[in-house]
Parts: structure tokens; sequence; C-alpha cells
């Protein structure tokens, strides 16, 4: 990962309803391409819907760990 | 920047001889005006500062421009608020937390001890190209009651074709209302005998047609069986008035005749100071427990405006609103993030949205309970903001509280201060 690429730190930890991935597409929003979005959340849903929304958008998931307290994505945007 | 004179009503001393302390509380829609009237009289000299008088219940547009309503929509708000309350018409300009003072556009500035920003969310359309012209040639079910009416007659001269509605952007207030509206449509076609001569196509951004999964079960098979066809992960980049097409970022495209398509939402376009209190969308960054604004103990943020990570409803206004009551009051309160949306189903039923930060959206089944519940709602509501139905709210709220996560139980979810919701970079 480069360390000069933006690096956009989400917290949407709590949120149930609508739930992080209106974060995940808010930052999209406003992403440029080579972007890196760091998601928090705690609802464990996160994993199969950014997968799927990395898919859809054809952006790339760098990781996915679950860290006990948080889950943690990381997406790069490459396509926009 | 005003530079008329800075009003401090400083005649306000209680019957006791004690100084009463200011609270300015910037908004007067749900909770603006509940927490007004739920601050004892004998401590606090409170002023509601609006840039209406019309308080408008929002839910209700929906059934403007779905079922022609009118009835029961506005109300004024200086009759809403307890007599002790001062309300000032005016348009806030500048919120100057270090100093404590609002400027605004008429009247002057407004001095304060604590101030309440209650400024809830705006329509725009302008992020988006080709929102603005199609928003002003059919309507929309989230801006004012005019617009909802324009729906409606949109609606009214619709004689069949492809009708698409979604949400513009991911933010959306009153989250169920995407749902609602395309089952709505759905049902007044029916009701016009046009069902068969129409293609309903529903668009959103999120993975399912609603964005909390465990209520996707019970929407997402009821919008099938009505032949609904369903567009995920269709994100609105542009409009194209033209060709009448709606284009998302992810490079789909829908071709409608009636375009229904809920606009994005912005904070309040008011100057703060210091500016890194409000995010990229204008919206208030607050902490999520106890609604301090951002680095400010006298400032509190409540309602559709903040950056909450839940949503953005009357109900979440209206808790938020006793918790700032009882902080201000000297006691100790804190959010929860609890919600409890009604779901509109359009045949008779509703059902309840309810979560909160530590609790995931529970699955509740569908009733004619919850859909006369709505409706009562409606009626409700102006007496709720007394405070008068308290007691009720409370068992209601306690009778239905949702059973936390096991694995976050214990451990306390917070918001970071580093890097509050919303898109600030490193």
């Amino acid at each position: 990962m480069s360390e000069l690429a933006p690096h956009t730190i989400i917290d949407s930890r709590g949120s149930s309803c609508p739930g992080p991935i209106l974060d995940l597409a808010m930052a999209y929003r406003r992403a440029k391409v080579g972007d890196v979005v760091e998601l928090w959340a705690t609802d464990p849903g996160v994993k199969a819907d950014v997968r799927a929304w990395a898919a859809k958008t054809k952006n790339e998931v760098v990781s996915i760990d679950d860290k006990g307290d948080k889950i943690v994505s990381v997406v790069r945007i490459v396509r926009r | 920047m005003t530079t008329k004179a800075t009003r401090s009503f400083p005649s306000s001393v209680s019957f006791a001889g004690d100084i009463m302390k200011r609270v300015l509380i910037v908004g007067g829609g749900t909770g603006g005006t509940m927490l007004a009237n739920h601050l004892d009289r004998h401590k606090f000299d409170v002023t509601v500062l609006s840039a209406s008088s019309e308080h408008m219940f929002q839910p209700s547009l929906l059934y403007v421009a779905f079922a022609n309503a009118s009835a029961n929509i506005v109300r004024d708000e200086r009759r809403l608020l307890s007599r002790h309350v001062r309300f000032v018409q005016d348009k806030a300009t500048l919120v100057d937390l270090p100093n404590r003072v609002v400027a605004t556009e008429s009247s002057g500035r407004y001095a304060y001890d604590f101030i309440v920003l209650a400024t809830g969310a705006d329509t725009v359309t302008s992020q988006i190209a080709g929102l603005d012209e199609i928003n002003k040639r059919f309507g929309d079910y989230h801006s004012s009651v005019a617009q909802a009416q324009k729906l409606w007659r949109s609606l009214d001269a619709f004689q069949g074709g492809t009708i698409a509605l979604g949400q513009a952007t991911p933010i959306c207030v009153c989250p169920p209302s995407p749902v609602e509206g395309i089952l709505l449509v759905d049902r007044l076609l029916r009701q016009k005998g046009l069902r068969e001569k129409s293609r309903l196509v529903f668009f959103t951004p999120y993975p399912r047609p609603y964005p909390a999964e465990p209520m996707n079960e019970i929407i997402e098979p009821i919008m099938k069986e009505r032949g609904i066809e369903i567009m995920t992960f269709f994100d609105v980049d542009r409009i194209d008035p033209e060709t009448r097409t709606i284009i998302s970022i992810e490079g789909d495209s829908i071709t409608y005749d009636l375009p229904i398509v809920i606009p994005a939402f912005i904070g309040a376009k008011i100057a703060f100071e210091p500016a890194n209190v409000i995010d990229a969308d204008h919206f208030v960054i607050t902490d999520k427990e106890t609604l301090h604004v951002k680095g400010f103990n006298n400032a509190f943020a409540i309602g559709d405006g903040t950056n909450i990570p839940t949503s953005k409803a009357g109900i979440a206004a209206h808790l938020e609103s006793y918790v700032v009551a009882k902080q201000l009051a000297g006691k100790p309160a804190t959010f929860d993030g609890r919600t409890n949306c009604p779901v509109d189903l359009a045949d008779g039923r509703g059902t309840f949205v309810i979560g909160s930060f530590t609790a995931p959206v529970v699955k509740k089944r569908p009733s004619r309970m919850a859909h006369l519940m709505k409706i009562m709602m409606g009626y409700f509501y102006w007496i709720s903001l007394s405070g008068i139905l308290d007691p009720m709210f409370e068992v209601y709220f306690a009778m239905t509280k949702p059973k936390p996560r096991p694995e976050l139980s214990s451990a306390k979810v917070r918001q970071t201060k580093v890097t509050p919701r919303g898109a600030s970079r490193e």
C-alpha cells in the first residue's frame, strides 16, 4: 500500500440502521482512484456487505479483520 | 456578520432569585420543540430560534404525495411551545461556540449559556446533474408540502410506463421512506387499474432494498410478490432528463417515464466557529452518547442535523431531547441510539424498525396494529411535543427495548475522538 495514498478512516461502530454500508457508500462518492478507505464497524453483516460492494463496484478489498471489539475493513478505490 | 447589538435577555432571574441559565435552541422541529417544553421554567430562560413559524409533521409528506392527504400536516410553532419559551422567528447565520453567541439574518445576535443545535437536515438537488430539473418538474416527498403535492399531481397524471423510485445518495432522512414510497405507488396503481400497464423499479445504493438485513427479510419478499423490480448498489451519479435516464456510479442505468428521486440531504447551511465542528455534509459532529458538540461542554446537537450513526428520524430527535433535558438538569443521561421507525407496507399492515447502538435491528412481524400505530402517531405527535405523553412512551420503549448483541454487550462501543463518522483524512 502506498504511504502517500489518502487514507480515510470511517468510524461506523454502533450503526445498526441504515448501517455501515451507508458510510462506505458515502466515502466512495467522495473518493478518488488510489484512495484507501478503512471502515470500522460492529455489525457482523458488514463483512459480506463490503465484499459484495467491492465486487459490484469493482474495487479492491485489502483486508477484513475481526478485531473483537470492531471489524476493520480496508478497501482500495481502483475504479470510480 | 451583523453589527447589530447582542441580545442577552438580561432580566432572567428566577422566582427564587437565582440567575437563570440561558438556553438557546436553534431549530423548531421535533427535537427543538420537545426539548424546550421539557426544560424547567424556574431554572432556564429558554429561547427557540427558528427560520419558520410553521412546524411540519414530516412523515405526513408520504401521504400527501401518495394518497393526496391534506390534513394534520403543519401547525404554528408558537402554539406548540410552552408559554415560558420565547420564540424568535429568524434564520441563524453563524454559531460562534467559543464566544457563546449566535448571529441571525435580521434580528441581531443572541448570547447564551447553553446552546442546542436542532437544525435538522435540508434537501439538496444541486449535487447531482439533472436532479434539480426533474425535482422541479415532478416533485418529491421529503422537502415540502408543495413538492409533495406536485408529486401527487405527477402520479395522478401517470397513465402507464416505468416509474423509477429511489434515493439519490446513501443518506436518507427516514430510512424506511423509500420502501414505503414504492409500496404506496404499487397500491395506488392497482387502485387505478394501471398496475398492468406499469413497470416499477426500485433502486438503492445498498446491497438490498432495506439496509438492515433482518428487516429486509420481511420487506424484500413483499416487494417481489408485488412485482417490483429491485436494483441494488445503484448509487445515482447523474440523471439525463433528455433521454429520461438515471445513471449510477456503478455504471447501471434506468430509463423512466416518471422519476421519483429522493434528493440528497445536508445539514443546515449555518457557518460555525470553529469550522471543524461540522463534517463534509454540514452535519454537526456530535458525541453519540453525551450529544455534546465536538469540543464544547455547553453545546449539544440533536435530531437530523447531527452525524450520529443512527436513523435520521423523529424518534431519535425525541429521545435525544430527553437526554439533553436531563443533562441540563444536572442528571446523568446518555443516548443509546434507539430507533423505532414505523413502516407502512401499503396493505393495511405495518412493522417497526427497532435497534440501537448495541442491538441490531430486530425482525418484527408485520401487523395491522403496527400500521394503526403509525397512523395514530400523526395525531399523537402534536400532543407528544408537550411532554404529556411521556409516561406512555416510557412504558412503550421499555417494552420494546431491543436485546443487545451478545458479543458487544460487555464491551462499550464508543465513538473515537480522532475520527468521528465522516470522511476525515489522515
